[in-house]
């Protein structure tokens, strides 16, 4: 058994002892800076699909394409609240395409056919213009692409629809792919009390 | 703030519905652009380039009516197969407009990953650094470490899919040291500097038994043929000369590449320091085994880490040894380590075997190098002497006495 320390043993006692404050000291100044956990968000101000003005333009899916996840964490969300449950709406039919034979478009704007059509409450066959419509956006189905999200932009539609990223989904990747493809610089990861989202 | 109040209304109050009646330059724009937009090939945006270079109020209002005049003709007679569509409505219906007791559907909205999870990974980290700190430097047991770094793989690799890692926390600790406006989590700081406290007092436990990348490339190294001598797969017959696994490298060049990784950290720290626009994470971009972890990555990096892993079958842990950021960082505060591994504490057996069967080139002069072991307990396994005690007592950096 040692009785007595050597002087090495003192100085790597110094040293280890200095090193740890150092690093508590690192800690404490990084958490007296944590304001919380991070998360990926979608600016729609700067997004191209959902940003009112950028009309005309084309469609930018690097949302649906760029995420490391197989099906992308980013989904199409519609506020109810703003949704004008339109007989016809152009971000659920393509209203270039022909018009069947109950005056409808004949195709539908989504590719993946995520969004559901129904009416609220009774229709009356002979007006069914005169009427609410409820669409709803199948969650496993959509991948963000951002086509609807345009297609509802004013002045044809109400602006009711917009790309979120999907919280439970997404991987929190330190190095977002999305973000680094995204042109708008619209993703940030802040925190989660910053999170402006609908519901 | 919401994108969509405020700006809206004005633009419905003043554009009328749908905009169907323009009295303005704006509306004649904007409705020019959306005939643009849904008849792509109808009209072509000449009226509206002209309307941009012309000043005159006159001229604007000419063309407006130009415009709308183009459009309707457009939409009757060149486009007469698809619909005439028209916004029927510029507010959203409210529930007693829809009546019959419409309730309102919820917004789906999915909650974040919850704190507690968060915390979880914390203590499992803690518990993970622990545990491994006690089964290298007390139990000695080569076995335990692989159970641990199995069960460390699974869980920081392939349940939480690689993110976070201490490794990548690095550039986070970055930004939130040069960015104010940046976010960091409490759980970061703590992935961040748990292992590093760790390895002043310890040593390098955390990359031995903890650290996902390293289990991966650790159970991928093939095992030697037996033990002592004739333990070598490839050996000729001089022994000595002949190539075996794990390949040895020479001190030197182990040396030289050892620096890759701290120019990886600085290179990687001054690329997570720049501003938002140009910042870029390249540990996380390269990191080579993350695409396994998730079964899904871009194609180079899933090469270069299946590259990487067949490369490590022969040579132990390439990633860890010469390029990880974060082993740099370790093996400068695993220097001053108080507690370390001690393979022969007993100075009369100094038979070697521990040092031919450390496959990283942590051995030196018959002793285990600090900043370079990385605590995967292969050298007890190989001791004779902990083979015929089993356990032994002593777990210090003390010489023992017993024979």
């Amino acid at each position: 058994m040692k009785d007595k320390p050597t002087r090495r043993e003192v100085l790597g006692h110094a040293v280890r002892g200095a090193t740890l404050v150092g690093l508590g000291g690192l800690g404490f100044y990084l958490i007296r800076k944590a304001n919380g956990e991070g998360v990926w968000q979608i600016d729609c101000e700067k997004c191209v699909n959902s940003r009112l003005g950028a009309v005309g333009v084309e469609v930018c899916d690097y949302c649906a394409t760029s995420c490391v996840l197989g099906l992308s964490a980013v989904r199409a969300v519609n506020d109810y609240s703003i949704c004008g449950r339109c007989y016809i709406c152009p971000a659920y039919f393509d209203i270039k395409s022909a018009v069947n034979e109950e005056g409808l478009p004949s195709q539908k704007l989504c590719p993946r056919d995520a969004i559901d059509r129904k009416p609220i409450g009774w229709v009356d066959p002979d007006d069914p213009a005169n009427n609410y419509y409820e669409y709803a956006i199948d969650e496993n189905l959509c991948n963000g692409c951002g086509k609807c999200v345009m297609a509802c932009k004013e002045p044809a539609g109400l602006n009711s629809i917009r790309l979120v990223v999907r919280y439970d989904l997404c991987l929190d990747c330190n190095r977002c792919t999305i973000a680094i493809a995204c042109p708008d610089e619209a993703y940030e990861r802040k925190p989660l009390s910053e999170d402006e989202g609908v519901g | 703030m919401n994108p969509r109040t405020g700006v809206k209304k004005t633009n419905v109050t003043e554009q009328g519905a749908a905009g169907f009646s323009p009295h303005g330059a704006a509306s004649a724009l904007e409705f020019a652009a959306l005939a643009n937009q849904s008849r792509p090939r109808g009209m072509k945006p000449a009226a509206l380039l002209f309307s941009l270079t012309s000043f005159s109020l006159t001229s604007f209002l000419l063309i407006s009516v130009v415009s709308v005049g183009v459009f309707l003709l457009g939409a009757t007679q060149a486009f007469a197969q698809q619909i005439d569509y028209e916004r029927p409505v510029d507010v959203a219906p409210s529930p007693e407009d829809i009546g019959e007791e419409y309730v309102l559907p919820v917004t789906p909205q999915a909650p974040p990953r919850a704190q507690w999870r968060e915390a979880v990974d914390v203590a499992v980290l803690a518990a993970a650094l622990l545990l491994c700190t006690w089964i290298v430097l007390v139990r000695r047991s080569r076995r335990w470490l692989v159970v641990l770094s199995i069960g460390c793989l699974l869980y920081f690799g392939f349940y939480r899919e690689g993110c976070i890692c201490p490794i990548g926390a690095i550039q986070n600790v970055v930004v939130a040291l040069t960015d104010p406006n940046a976010a960091i989590s409490y759980f970061v700081i703590a992935f961040f500097l748990l292992p590093l406290i760790m390895t002043v007092l310890f040593g390098r436990v955390f990359c031995g038994g903890v650290c996902p990348l390293g289990a991966l490339q650790d159970l991928v190294l093939l095992p030697t043929a037996g033990r002592g001598a004739g333990r070598y797969i490839f050996t000729t017959a001089g022994g000595g000369a002949g190539r075996y696994i794990p390949l040895r490298v020479p001190r030197v060049l182990d040396k030289i590449m050892g620096t890759f990784k701290w120019v990886y950290l600085v290179l990687a720290i001054w690329l997570a320091a720049r501003p938002t626009e140009t910042r870029d994470f390249i540990i996380c971009r390269f990191d080579p085994f993350v695409g396994f972890f998730r079964f899904t990555g871009p194609t180079h990096m899933l090469l270069i880490g299946a590259g990487l892993l067949v490369l490590g079958m022969f040579l132990g842990r390439p990633y860890c040894r010469y390029l990880c950021p974060y082993g740099a960082i370790l093996s400068l505060l695993s220097r001053i380590s108080w507690r370390y591994v001690t393979i022969t504490p007993d100075k009369e057996l100094d038979c070697g075997l521990c040092a031919e069967s450390c496959p990283y080139g942590a051995m030196k002069d018959l002793r285990a190098e600090k900043s370079s072991c990385l605590f995967c307990a292969r050298c007890f396994n190989a001791c004779p002497r902990h083979r015929v005690r089993g356990r032994p007592e002593v777990t210090s950096n003390e010489s023992s006495q017993s024979s």
